[in-house]
């Protein structure tokens, strides 16, 4: 397999008044050529974070990398100089954003904020630069890109302007695409739109994409592989059928239930996950998601959670996997399944 | 843009009449017959301003006459000197106090521009505290005090050379202007330093700074091409407004620093009570400041495309 | 962690204690919420605390201090500040021959160098009425000058004001010029009769307040010259902070001003936001065509250029004899200050009429006036009380640079900025006569600003929900 990125143990913490935050508390991932790794998670779980503090994008202070490494082509890309880290941002990662209506400056044209890319990175000259934004454009499927180009954000709509914040993060053709919440912000429509624009601007590019989000259907309808964060930490990864047809973890499984589906039981009402995530002021010291857990035992309070390997391609962070604990009747009918 | 700028132009002729029938009506108010003063107006100027005003006439044809000669732009013949015009007046003196306050208004946007931007950079860092401390104290302190320290100033600077390094007092060359224009721009200074770091504060937390860090610029193409631009903007709108308060302002600068400035020339005549120098200088002002404040909003537009295009 | 080793017990199911959620929070309400962010301000407590102090100094301070602020006592004229309460009654002034060299003979040339002055000293007690001053012969020296400066000197070339020079054999010097009882730098320089040689040598006193017996008759302190012997202490009249260009007491004047200044630096803004509050408050509730009509006339009070405006309406309302101008004075700045706080108040309301709860309780069936009473009002008043603490710095302001350049209050009644500009006239001999107004002009405008910006705060519901 061809890894691109490499992430092991990464932790993330930020000094507030209150006290330290352990907002990622030993995140490990990889992310291989051409795949889509998505990143799911409940607010304030630590995904945005996690991927924020690979590009050296959290305010430093408050924040601080405190643990862990992550390779990009072999080469360290945490606590950069940002001289060091523009030789990858932008080049070999390009980024976009939950709200793009905000995310695209104000007073410079559309045009101009792609070309800058290319000016910075390339050394283009500013024609050159500017004709290149115009094809950038036209390949996210802009009308009349040329004029579009002299636009400014404010004169796009929401859908345009994720389209051209795409467009922006393409210039330099990178390796990585990472998208937080790129459809939080849009309407339904305009989400599948930007969401097939990604899938096949990934095969044309043949790059891979981190997709942050909270949205259950977005990861079916995007990723290959999936990991599911809970309280700073990974509880789960896996393929997207091992996430969905053969979860491991509670939480997966909560998250599940809490998901309406069109298939079967349409008229079972749906079941929120009860409480709310733990305060990452004072992490537990067992799971973190113990205190919610319908399956808590003893253990669960006192002992964090080893990571268990269900399958070559399937990890799961549960007492419940150990081989002393009690049957749980809801994984087996999965495991069940996945056998049958 | 045009329609914009036309809009804006007929609404400021609108305001000035106003200002000029506030004024009448003010002067109206003045107790006493105006020619009856005490400061004596010779027999001379009485018959003549008598047939210019028809000062014996009610007061609505008082009222026309003299918006009629506004709107021709003549402002009348002076009380108290002898066949001087007000527009001779004006055109002597308003120079003088127009490139002060230019100058005041130069020190105080870039002043304040810097340090704001400075104060941003290093927020909550000394050179942040020391800045912010000294603006407290540019508000705080009334100008004619700064002017009064100013020339103090001065005067300890030539005694320690020895020589007039700077003149304390007067009009004419560029050293002459540099200490007033400075003292008068202080107050302003220290407000547009608060505005623009409140306003870069804002700007630096907004996502398409986060956008241009994700691109890969560097720290100063941020700061240069997204950040600045951005900030400046709510300070260029005050600007308008903080120019008409500079202009007034520069009247007790022109009285400490001996500046021969309509401002201390308009003191003079309140003091004398030379009805046509006070309604010519008060509508002069009056028109200037309009025609300043629609001038910032149009070069306003020009710099933030979303007013330009809508 | 690996380690570890569970063993059967450790898997026994949870037993979950049920922990209802508690509302740690106590429940304040607005304005004790505001009040209890406003204490942690230190800035705004200290700010809070010399506007108490200063309504005291205006308020209670007469009554401590009962000096006549309009007594004009030309023999004391522009007195420097000082604690002295009591002077030493000498003898009238009797010419002094000084000190003499018997058998001087001029070098008659200009060494290089000489060495630096001995035994410069006061024969007897420095007072008020004169310091006599003496000193060593300077081998070589055809002359000497004496300076006295009010700071200790930085350098040879900083050594004050040039008093006087003596010849060869005069080894001695008599300075009666306006001596005040305060700390003196007298340096002594010898020359060679024309040029000085760069030595010096320095004496540091402080002479005593002395008075003669007429003196103190002249001044009202005692009634006959007889009442008192030489040596003995009489009770002057006590200025700690001096006295003015006209011999009136600056602590009681300061008092007096503090009076008008604050007075037309409070009552304007609350009368003027209080118009501002019921047109804005008027035009916002009507919307429309009123709105548009009202606000329209708002702009073009706004358009009127403030300070010559405020002139113009004083003179036009007028100053009759023995008036002192601060009626004039209010009523201009009432007449031309209302529209901002008119224009944020109609904002506010129009901005409030939109908002969620206010239709949540109109659905409920209240009707206008409650919704004007209970909802809007309230909601405003932060913003209003905000308005109000910066108002009050920027009328006091007005006040004293109006009353800087002669059309404020009307003489002799006193306000800091008048004051200011009486003594900006004297200010480079007897700077006190500046400083006193303009630093409680400073200080209070600071004050009110810091508060401002600690209500903004304390005020601000956006900054509310961050913590």
């Amino acid at each position: 397999m061809d890894t691109i990125l490499s992430v092991e143990g990464l932790e993330v913490e930020f000094a507030t008044y209150g006290g330290t935050v352990k907002a990622v508390r030993g995140v490990s991932f990889d992310v291989t050529r051409g795949e889509t790794l998505a990143i799911v998670g409940e607010s304030g779980c630590g995904k945005s974070v996690t991927v924020q503090s690979l590009m050296g994008l959290i305010p430093m202070p408050p924040g601080e990398i405190t643990g862990g490494t992550a390779t990009l082509n072999g080469k360290n890309i945490l606590n950069l100089p940002p001289a060091e880290a523009n030789k990858f941002r932008g080049v070999e990662v390009g980024m976009i954003f939950q709200d793009p209506m905000s995310s695209l400056n104000p007073t410079m044209t559309i045009g101009d904020q792609i070309a800058e890319t290319l000016k910075v990175h390339r050394g283009k000259s500013d024609q050159e630069a500017f004709k290149l934004a115009v094809e950038l454009l036209e390949r996210t499927h802009i009308p009349e890109a040329s004029k579009r180009a002299k636009q400014y954000p404010f004169e796009f709509s929401g859908g345009m302007l994720q389209r051209a914040m795409i467009a922006q993060s393409l210039a330099c053709n990178p390796a990585i695409l990472i998208a937080d919440e790129p459809t939080t912000a849009l309407d339904v429509t305009i989400q599948a739109q930007i969401l097939e624009l990604m899938l096949e601007l990934q095969r044309t590019e043949n790059m891979s994409i981190i997709l942050i989000t909270h949205d259950l259907a977005v990861v079916a309808r995007m990723a290959d592989r999936v990991a599911v964060m809970y309280a700073g930490q990974v509880i789960e990864s896996g393929t997207v059928d091992d996430i969905f047809y053969r979860s491991s973890h509670p939480y997966t499984l909560g998250l599940k239930e809490a998901m309406p589906s069109n298939t079967d039981d349409r008229d079972k009402s749906l079941s929120p996950i009860l409480g709310s995530p733990p305060d990452l002021f004072k992490p537990p010291v067992g799971c973190g998601y113990c205190a919610r857990c319908p399956y808590a035992m003893a253990v669960c309070a006192e002992h964090l959670p080893p990571t268990t390997t269900i399958s070559e391609s399937h990890e799961a962070r549960c007492w419940l996997h150990h081989p002393t604990a009690p049957d749980i009747e809801e994984l087996h009918q999965l495991d069940d399944q996945n056998a049958g | 843009m045009l329609a914009y700028t036309l809009k804006r132009l007929f609404a400021g002729v609108v305001t000035v009449w106003f200002i000029a029938t506030a004024t009448f009506i003010a002067m109206h108010q003045v107790p006493g017959d105006p020619l009856m003063n005490d400061k004596a107006v010779s027999a001379e100027i009485r018959a003549n301003l008598e047939a210019k005003y028809g000062l014996d006439k009610p007061v609505t044809e008082q009222y026309f006459i003299f918006l009629g000669n506004m709107l021709r732009g003549d402002f009348g013949i002076s009380f108290t000197q002898q066949n001087r015009r007000v527009n001779d007046i004006i055109r002597d003196h308003f120079p003088i106090s127009a490139t002060l306050g230019l100058l005041a208004i130069f020190f105080a946007a870039t002043g304040g521009v810097l340090w704001g931007a400075l104060t941003a950079i290093y927020r909550n860092r000394l050179p942040d505290i020391v800045i912010m401390f000294l603006v407290i104290l540019g508000i705080s302190v009334p100008s004619f005090v700064f002017a009064a320290l100013g020339q103090l100033f001065l005067v300890n600077l030539n005694s320690l050379f020895g020589q007039s390094i700077i003149p304390v007092a007067g009009w004419g060359t560029f050293w002459h202007m540099l200490m007033p224009s400075m003292v008068l721009g202080l107050g302003t200074m220290a407000l547009l330093t608060r505005l623009m770091r409140s306003s870069m504060l804002e700007v630096v937390n907004e996502d398409y700074i986060k956008t241009a860090r994700a691109k890969g610029l560097s720290p100063t193409r941020i700061f240069f091409k997204h950040q600045l631009r951005n900030a400046i903007l709510p300070v260029i709108t005050v600007l308008g407004p903080q120019i008409a308060a500079i202009t007034t302002g520069g009247f007790v600068v022109e009285l400490v620093f001996a500046i021969p400035g309509l401002g201390r020339y308009f003191v003079q005549a309140v003091q004398q009570l030379d009805y046509t120098v006070i309604m010519g200088t008060t509508v002069f002002y009056g028109a200037f400041l309009v025609m300043m404040v629609i001038i910032v909003d149009i070069l306003y537009g020009f710099i933030d495309p979303r007013v330009r295009l809508s | 962690m690996s380690l570890f080793e569970p063993t059967a017990a450790d898997f026994e199911p949870l037993a979950r204690q049920e922990k209802a959620e508690q509302i740690t929070r106590p429940s304040l309400s607005y304005w004790q919420d505001a009040w209890v962010r406003l204490k942690k301000n230190t800035r705004a407590i200290i700010s809070l605390g010399i506007i108490v102090l200063l309504g005291l100094f205006t308020m209670i301070g007469p009554l401590l201090w009962s000096v006549n602020p309009a007594l004009q006592n030309l023999n004391q004229v522009s007195q420097a500040p000082s604690w002295a309460k009591s002077a030493v009654v000498i003898a009238p002034y009797q010419s002094w021959d000084g000190i003499r060299l018997d058998n001087f003979t001029s070098p008659d040339q200009t060494f290089t160098s000489l060495p630096e002055p001995t035994g410069f000293s006061t024969p007897d007690t420095p007072t008020t009425q004169r310091v006599r001053l003496a000193w060593d012969q300077v081998p070589g020296a055809d002359g000497y000058n004496v300076y006295r400066n009010n700071h200790a000197p930085r350098d040879f070339n900083d050594l004050g004001l040039p008093l006087g020079s003596t010849y060869g054999d005069e080894l001695s010097y008599e300075d009666r010029l306006s001596l005040e009882p305060r700390e003196y730098y007298y340096s002594l320089v010898p020359t060679d009769g024309y040029d000085e040689y760069e030595v010096y040598s320095q004496l540091i006193l402080t002479p005593v307040l002395a008075l003669t017996p007429d003196e103190a008759v002249e001044r009202g302190l005692i009634t006959d010259t007889h009442e008192v012997n030489i040596g003995d202490l009489v009770t002057i009249e006590f200025h700690p902070l001096g006295t003015d260009y006209l011999g009136r007491d600056m602590l009681a004047r300061l008092m007096e001003g503090a009076r008008v200044s604050l007075f037309i630096g409070i009552v304007a803004p609350f009368l003027f936001v209080l118009v501002g509050i019921i047109y804005g408050g008027f035009a916002g509730y009507f919307g429309g065509r009123v709105d548009g009509l009202l606000m329209r006339f708002a702009e073009f009070v706004v358009a009127l250029p403030f300070l010559l405006f405020m002139i113009l309406f004083k003179i036009a309302f007028g100053i009759g004899p023995g008036e002192s101008g601060i009626m004039p004075m209010l009523l201009a700045l009432v007449l031309l200050s209302w529209p901002s706080t008119a224009r944020l108040v109609r904002g506010q309301v129009l901005q409030i009429r939109e908002e969620g709860y206010i239709e949540a309780a109109r659905l409920l069936g209240a009707k206008d006036h409650y919704l004007v009473l209970r909802h809007i009002i309230p909601n405003t008043m932060g913003v209003i009380l905000v308005t109000l603490t910066f108002a009050v710095p920027a009328a006091i302001f007005t006040e004293a640079f109006l009353s800087f350049i002669g059309m404020g209050v009307a003489p002799p009644t006193p306000s800091w900025g008048s004051m200011c500009n009486e003594g900006v006239k004297t200010m480079l001999s007897h700077p006190h006569e500046l400083i006193f107004p303009a630093l409680l002009i400073s200080i209070t405008v600071l004050a009110f600003n810091l508060l401002g910006d600690g209500l903004t705060e304390a005020l601000d519901s956006k900054m509310r929900s961050r913590d």
